[in-house]
Parts: C-alpha cells; structure tokens; sequence
C-alpha cells in the first residue's frame, strides 16, 4: 500500500465532508452517460431499445445504490451520519423545553457536586506528592495512651536506634518544630519554623527554586545558622524578593542568613514558615538532647531503600522498637502502651481529611444515583410518548442500532450540558470545601479543577448517557406488528416499565432518608457542642498571649545549668513587662479584672507533665497520671470565669521564697485523690521530662481546685492540669485574660496597643474573646454539618419532584381508567384516595428501606459525633416523620387532578 | 457460460490502472467493458462497485478525472493514470506478482524432501 495514497484518500474525503452537495449531478451525469453507453451497444448487438436499456438497467446492478455507494466513499459518512443525529437532537429538545432545562438541571446539580469534591479528594488525597518519588516516604509516629499521648515524637537515642536497626530505611531526616520571633523594622512576628538534620531536603526529595537547601555540612555545632524558607512565606512574607538570599534577618536576637526558598510542598505535621539547621538551638546541640532518651522532641520522616518494601519495613521497625523497650524499661512505662507506627507520608498527610472527605464523597454519590434516577424517570416518561414516533421510524426502516444512537446522541448532549453547567457549580463549591479542608490538609493549596478532574466530569456524562439510552424503550425488529396493532395507548402502561419507574422512587426515597439521617446527625453534634460549656462562666472576656520567651544564653554556652541562669534572669525582667500591661489595661474603661498566665484558658498548647502525690499508690496497670503545667495570678481565675470549687485562690504572698502552692483543676485533683479531699495535700511534679525543664520535682501543697475548662477542642474530655502561682514559677510563655462588663472585643485595640507599647518586638497572639474562640472550635463542625445537610436538602427536593412526576405520569395514563371508576359511583375522594395510597405504599417503602440503610450507614459516622448516638432515636424519628410529611405532600397534588378528572369528558375523548 | 465471479476486493484497483495504462484515458463505461472482455465475461461491473473505486483511486491521487466528448459524441468523464498511479501501477504489479508465485507454490505438486 502507498502510504502516501492513503494520507490523500483520507484527507480528500475529510474535504467531502465540507463540499457542497452539487456533485450529486456530474455523479447522476457519468451514470446516466454510462447506461446510455450500455443500452447503445445492447441495441448494436441487436436488442430492441426497450429491452436494451431494460439489460443495461439489470447490469448496472441500480442506479441509486450506484449512488449511494459513491456518497459514501466521497466522505465519512459515519461522520454525516451523526452529525445529522446531533442536528435532529438540538431540534428535539429545543422543542422539549421544560424536559432540557429539568434534566440538565438535575444532572448539574449531581454532577457538579460530585467534580466539586473529587477535585478535593484528588487534591488532598490522591495526586501524588510534588516531593520526588513521594510515594516512598515514610512517616514514623510514637504514640501513648492517655491524653497528648497520640503523637509524643521520638528522642534523639531513638531515631539512631531505628536508623542502625532498620536497613529497609535508607535514611532518616530529624526534624524538630520550632518557634522564632522574626524581628522586623515593621513589628515582629512570629515564624513557624522546622529545625532539620542536614539531609532533610534530600530525603524529603526537596529541591530549591532560588539559592540553596540545607545539607549534611550545615550539621552540628560550629557553623553558621541558616534559613531556607518556604515558598509560600517567601511570597507572603517577602513579596518573593529575589534578593532576600544572603540577607541577614534577626530571629530571637540571632542573626540568621537565608540561604535559599524552597519549592512549594505539603508540610507535616505542622505548617511552617521556614527551616533551618540546629545549630540556632543550643539546646537541640546540648547532651541532654542528644544523650536523653525521653527528650522527645523530633519528627522522624524517612525513605524507603531502594529495593525495601512498606512491609519490609514495618517489620523492621517493629522489631527494632520491641528491642529498645526490652533494653530501656525505665524510659517506656509499660503501663502506658508506647507503640510506633510507619506510614506513608502520603497517608499521614491526608489522615485527619481522609474521613471526612470520603463521607462528603459518598453523600455526593448517592445525590448522584438520585437525580441519575430521576432522570431515568423521566426519560422513561418522554420516551413514552415519543414512543409512536420511534415506532414509525423503525417502521421507515431505521435499525435498533440507528435508533439507539440517536437516543445516545441526544442523551450525551443532555448530559454533556449538565456536565458543563455543573462543572460551573463545581468551581464554586470547590472554594468553599478549600477552606473546609485547610483546616485539615496541608494540601489544600493543591486542589484545582484540573483535566483529570473534568475527565471525571465527561466520564460522569458519559456514564449517565450511556444508563439512560439503556434505559429507554426502542421497538424490536419483528415486534413493530404487533405494537401498532395494539395501539400506541397500550405502551403506556406497560406494566415493567411502571414497577422501574417505582422501585426508581424508592430507591430515591431510601437514599433520601440515609442522607437526612446523617445530616441530621452531623447537625445535632454541631448543635450540641456548640452548647458545651467552656468552663469559663462569663463570655465577656479577651485573652491576649504574650509569649516573652527571648533570653540570651551566654555565648555558646549549651550546658543546662548556664542556660537555666540565663532563662531565669530572663524571666525576671519578662515578669516586670507582664505587671506593666496588666496595671495599664486595668485601667482601661470597662475593664473588670485582668489576670496573668502562662496561656490563655481554652489554648491547650502547654507543656505536659507526669505528676505523682504523697501517699497515693496507682492502680495496678494504671499510667502514671499527666497533667498539663501552667501558671496563674491571684487574679487570673476570676477574670476567665473559672470557678473555684475548693480552698483559695492564689494571694499576693505566693511569691517566690514562700511554700509552693499550687491549685488543681477538677480533672486532675478526681485523677490524683478520687473522692478523698485534696485541699493540703502534697503533689509534685516527677518523671523523665522533669529532667529536662527548669521546673523543680518539690512537694507543693494543694490550696485549691478549680472547675475544669475545655482546652484544645470542645468535644474532648478536660485535661489535667496543675497551676502554680505565676509570681512564684518561671512565667513560661505569658497571657492576660482580660474580662469586661460588656463587649470584650471593643478591648481588643486598646489592649493590644498597650501590649505594643510595652514590649514593641513581641509578637502578640489570640487576641481573642471567648465567643470567637468558641466558634472556632465549632466552625469546621459546622461547616461540615452544613455541606452533608445541604446535599441530604438536595436529595429530599430532587426526591420530591421525582414522586411527585411518577404518579402525575400513572394519574394521566390512567385517566379513563378513573373516568370509568367514577362513572360507575366512585367519588373523588375515594379516587383521591386510591392515588394517595399508591404513592403512599412507595413512601412508606422507601421510609423503611431507607431506615434499614440509616441504621447501618450512620454506624460509620461515629468517629465524627459528639452528644449523640449514631442511632439517635430523635433524629430517625425526626427524618422519617419529615420524610413521610414531604412524600405524601408531593403525592398530594396528582391526587388532586386525579379527583377532578370529569367522567363525562373522559369518556367521550377516547 | 460460466458461473460469474465477483470482482475481489482489492483486486479491481489493480485492475483498472492496468487498463488505464494499456489503453489511455477512459471513461467508466470503456473501463468496465475492458475489464469484462480480458475476463471474458466471467467478472461482473455493477456500476455500485465500479464507481467507488474510481472515485477512490481519484481522492489517492493515481488517477486523474476529466470531462471529455466520447468517440460517438456524448460527454463523458474520463479517467486517466497520473504519474503517482504509474508508480503506484509497478509496485502493486510487482507485489502481486510475488503473492502470485507464493500461492502458486503451495498448489505445485509436492515433492519429496531429499
């Protein structure tokens, strides 16, 4: 074959697709001239003229298949052929208005739900990592029983005990979450920060997009600090200036250089600002770090070994890890369970989103299946009436298969518009769920609506093209007969057709009330931790925090007894600014009470410690109990709202050089003393951690005890905690709660002017009310309440319209049927009733299936609820009497023109 | 009268550039009487075979379409080789030569392995 001849043939009969259709007549011409050529030489061999030109006819085999014949090779006529079946569907359904803007509608709404959300969970979940071969990184994470016990880190010692005893890891990178007063000429912030082992980057398979990365001769003691940062703080922060590398910037009175911006990647497990070597810490270089196996302070991220396996290296780990606690029982209290898991990093990245998305997922599947069946509902309801016009056109002589690609023709274009106009609901939504998902993913900047999310969109359509072509009726060859004979009318009800149509709306219902029930679910959790109190009793307060936490060390010096010196004499000063703000937002207008604190109440991000009391033995397998350390001004507990259950409050003379008081909160003193009174008994702060904080192991007398208050989140139940009296300890961070005879955050301004002036480079944090911190532990709740809420809406209403359209269709096949009824002495109210009953029978169908599905379905839910059992009996009953209420309201109005339908009229059209 | 053959696919092309090139330029009609006589009757031309291929030959570029008075003075479209079709003439002949010789081998009587 001539390649070249082919190329030609295909192109000239693309052209034929274009050219006019005036060649029919040069064709007809050169047939005609060929006839009359073969007659002429029939009547040369002696034929008489008719039968000549009778022969020619019977050997040219048919002038017009001749033609067609010719047509067809002049272009592609499958190409014709559909686009002629294209032309007729835009006829058809510009002429069925109502049944387009219907149906595209309801595939919009399905459609772009479902691209709205894969989009996220591609995003989130499913696109490979940006950090090369991400696939192979890993995530290890230590965890504990009892509270902060989920993710406790590692210790130095024991990242080197994994990284000797697991070759399936080709290597581990350290890093070590860190938190840097940034100092500008412009105000200081603070900056998220990660202290990371030289390798970092190239495990994390990390490349620069200006300057350089971190690398092994940035380890250790004796170089210079460094700072790579991110590629989204570099934008925010430093407007992408491309000469910020090789600058000097000032963190904590440190000068630190940026030596590079590195691409744009997922952090984990916190978002951060920027990374630098540890040489910045003295204390990541000090012996304690390094030599202390309960220092646990750092996040292990690894990679696979080239040939090692996930299950490789699962085993590895597991059997390094039972070595070290086997070789060091006193660092792993066997009471407190001390595990370690190996992930993907890909999964712990999506971990905490994974549920939630699969859940908002799913909601968007069965709205999907709902309106595809409504869809098909309809489609079955048109197609009966466009069945006489099929019929007729399988009576011309088109065959299943052209009739069948005609409906798939004009099905793809509905659903193809329903894909465009939902990929446009989709763009939307998308915004929306971002800022959903923000809250759990740091990969929530990845999500776009890019071609493999508007390839699921077309393969959606497709689908959906595909189920209602399937779905619709085309007569057989061979039954055309016996269709006409019996009269079109018959069809109608053709008796398959209706059991579809209904078990359709049950399906409909069923799905309906699964969504209902877990909307209602989400909902109640929403309202019932929105009702949870904080533990605080007055909402008229405003916390500040105010983290003083500079001090210099002397130069170079690591051991703890220098650094301790320094944080003392540091604290000192710190001390005098925090009674400076306090005494001058005291005398701001309006101001009840200001209290000082190492946090701010309802912030749970404090250091844990273990705590034992004198004479208490634990509990045979019992942990050793934690609590969470802060300190509190005489003031501090009134002006949060805190009530004081027991004892005092803490007084002007717990000053330093006084007995060590502290007070207990409710949690804690129940943990340490059970029923027993805890006012004058001794507790001490004990355990390995100890070791390493300036705090001191003495015995301290319990003088009070306070009511607990919901720190970190809403639905968590209280942490332990133990104050001790603010003038007395290291201040540990600093916080003012200020509280207000009405409306704290007016204070806001005024307050955090004063805190400015007082300390200009301090950053300042939370400047909150207690409301706005509530809310926000409530927000992504709602959020969440609010999208599963409004697809299990979407479901009801496309439900609606769906029973509804049924019976409407039954009531108006049926209408002599009831003309016949009526005549013979049934009144409206009974044919009324009848329809009523009919759909009824469907709603109390679906309520029971869909109440089943509830049952089951709510069960996965669990994890997510709060104050509320899966199967809370308020809520089932609540959706199926709704449910029911709506069911038979949209079966109200075909009863109706059921019950008006006029006997005599009836009878005479048919 | 023997039983009449239908033209086989692929064939007829090869058939018609080989007329093309012994007589010149002709109309379909003069084509398909030629190919029927070297036949000697045994292969039918229904014009819905015939003309296809010719128009198919035309959009590959081997022959070439042309409205001419006929020998008894009708209009009639001739076709004619173009100097594309001559090449495409060769390697066709050659290629059916081979083919030719290839199944002629199969029906030879056998002979023996040594």
């Amino acid at each position: 074959m001539s390649i070249l001849g082919t190329v030609r043939g295909a192109l000239a009969r693309v052209r034929g697709l274009f050219t006019s259709p005036d060649r029919d007549g040069e064709l007809r011409e050169e047939l005609q001239a060929h006839l009359d050529m073969a007659t002429a030489e029939n009547i040369r061999r002696g034929m008489d003229p008719n039968e000549a030109r009778r022969h020619a006819l019977i050997a040219s085999g048919g002038l017009t298949v001749a033609s067609e014949a010719v047509r067809d090779q002049r272009s592609l006529p499958w190409v014709e052929s559909i686009a002629a079946d294209i032309k007729y569907a835009f006829r058809t359904l510009r002429n069925a208005r109502a049944y387009t803007v219907v149906v595209v509608a309801t595939l919009a709404l399905g459609i772009g739900a479902n691209t709205a959300i894969f989009s996220v969970v591609r995003g989130v979940l499913l696109k490979p990592l940006p950090n090369r071969d991400g696939d192979r990184l890993l995530y290890l994470r230590q965890s504990t029983d009892g509270p902060g016990g989920d993710n406790i880190s590692f210790s130095v010692p024991e990242v080197t005990d994994i990284r000797h005893g697991v070759p399936a890891l080709g290597d581990i990178a350290e890093y070590s979450p860190f938190t840097f007063t940034l100092e500008q000429s412009e105000g200081s912030t603070r900056l998220s920060a990660g202290l990371v082992t030289g390798n970092f980057f190239e495990i994390m398979g990390l490349s620069p997009v200006l300057g350089r990365v971190t690398r092994p001769s940035d380890d250790g003691p004796g170089v210079p600090p460094v700072m790579v940062l991110t590629q989204e703080y570099w934008t925010t922060h430093f407007g992408a200036d491309p000469s910020i590398v090789g600058k000097q910037v000032k963190l904590d009175g440190r000068s630190v250089t940026v030596i590079g911006v590195v691409q744009a990647a997922p952090w984990f497990p916190n978002q951060v600002d920027a990374l630098l070597n540890m040489v910045i810490s003295p204390h990541h270089l000090s012996a304690m770090m390094i030599q202390g196996r309960t220092h646990r302070m750092t996040e292990m991220i690894a990679r696979l070994a080239p040939s090692a396996t996930l299950q490789q290296a699962r085993t590895e780990v597991a059997s390094t890890y039972a070595r070290m606690l086997h070789d060091h029982t006193d660092a792993y209290d066997p009471n407190a369970h001390y595990r370690v898991a190996v992930m993907p990093f890909k999964e712990a990245l999506g971990e905490r989103a994974s549920f939630t998305l699969w859940l908002l997922m799913s909601a968007a599947a069965f709205v999907l299946i709902i309106s595809a069946a409504n869809v098909v509902n309809l489609t079955l309801m048109r197609g009966v009436r466009r069945e006489s016009e099929l019929v007729v056109r399988a009576a011309l002589g088109a065959g299943v298969a052209r009739l069948r690609r005609l409906l798939l023709v004009e099905n793809t274009l509905l659903t193809l518009m329903g894909a465009i106009v939902g990929v446009g609901i989709a763009l939307g939504g998308v915004r929306l769920l971002t800022t959903l998902v923000a809250r759990y993913s740091a990969r929530a900047n990845e999500i776009s609506l890019d071609y493999v999310v508007l390839g699921f969109a077309l393969a959606l359509a497709i689908v959906l093209a595909l189920l209602l072509s399937f779905a619709a009726f085309i007569p057989r060859e061979g039954t055309l007969a016996s269709i006409v004979n019996a009269g079109f009318r018959r069809m109608a009800g053709s008796l398959t057709r209706q059991r579809l149509q209904r078990t359709l709306v049950v399906a409909q219902i069923a799905v309906s009330v699964v969504l209902l029930a877990g909307a209602g679910l989400l909902t109640r959790t929403m309202v019932q931790l929105s009702e949870v109190s904080t533990g605080l009793k007055t909402e008229q307060v405003l916390t500040v925090q105010v983290p003083l936490l500079k001090f210099s060390a002397p130069n170079g010096a690591t051991d703890n007894a220098s650094l301790y010196r320094a944080i003392m004499t540091a604290d000192v000063g710190n001390k005098a600014r925090y009674d400076e703000m306090q005494r001058e937002i005291r005398a701001l207008p309006g101001v009840m009470d200001v209290g000082l604190g190492s946090t701010t109440p309802l912030h749970g991000a404090d250091a844990v410690f273990e705590v034992k009391a004198q004479d208490q033995s634990l509990a045979v397998g019992e942990a050793v109990p934690r609590a969470s350390y802060r300190t509190a001004d005489p003031e501090y507990f009134r002006a949060a709202g805190i009530p004081l259950l027991a004892g005092r409050a803490f007084q002007a003379t717990d000053r330093p050089g006084g007995a060590r008081v502290v007070i207990l909160n409710r949690a804690l003193a129940e943990k340490l003393f059970h029923d027993e009174n805890p006012i004058g008994k001794q507790v001490a702060l004990t355990g390995e951690l100890l070791k390493f904080s300036p705090l001191s192991g003495d015995w301290r007398t319990v003088v009070g005890v306070v009511g607990n208050t919901q720190d970190g989140s809403l639905d968590a139940p209280p942490t332990p905690a133990m104050f001790s009296p603010f003038a007395q300890e290291l201040a540990l961070g600093g916080a003012l709660v200020i509280r207000a005879d009405s409306n704290a955050d007016r204070l806001a301004t005024a307050a955090t002017r004063i805190v400015r002036r007082v300390v200009p480079m301090a950053a300042i944090e939370h400047v909150l009310t207690i409301a706005q911190i509530k809310d926000q532990s409530v927000a992504p709740r709602r959020l969440n309440a609010e999208l599963v809420s409004s697809l299990g809406l979407l479901a009801v209403i496309i439900a609606t319209v769906g029973i509804a359209g049924v019976l409407a269709f039954s009531v108006s096949t049926r209408t002599q049927e009831i003309g016949i009824r009526m005549s013979l002495g049934a009144d409206s109210g009974r044919v009324q009733r009848m329809i009523l009953g009919e759909g009824g029978l469907l709603v109390v169908i679906g309520l029971t299936l869909g109440m089943a599905g509830a049952f089951f379905a709510t069960e996965v839910l669990r994890g997510l609820l709060f104050g509320v059992a899966p199967h809370d009996p308020t809520t089932f009953v609540g959706v199926a009497l709704g449910m029911a209420a709506v069911g038979i309201g949209a079966c109200w109005i075909p009863a109706l023109r059921a019950a008006r339908i006029d006997p005599a009229i009836t009878m005479r059209s048919s | 009268m023997s039983p009449k053959l239908e033209v086989q696919q692929g064939t007829l092309a090869l058939m018609i550039l080989k007329t093309l090139e012994g007589l010149g330029p002709l109309h379909g009609y003069g084509i398909a009487r030629r190919i029927e006589e070297i036949s000697k009757n045994r292969l039918t031309l229904n014009y819905g075979t015939l003309y296809p291929a010719l128009l198919k030959l035309e959009q590959e570029g081997f022959i070439a379409a042309e409205w001419r008075q006929s020998e008894n003075n009708r209009r009639a479209k001739f076709y004619g080789l173009t100097a594309a079709g001559r090449k495409q003439l060769a390697r066709e002949t050659r290629e059916w030569q081979q083919t030719a010789d290839l199944i002629a081998a199969f029906f030879a009587p056998k002979r023996e392995a040594p």
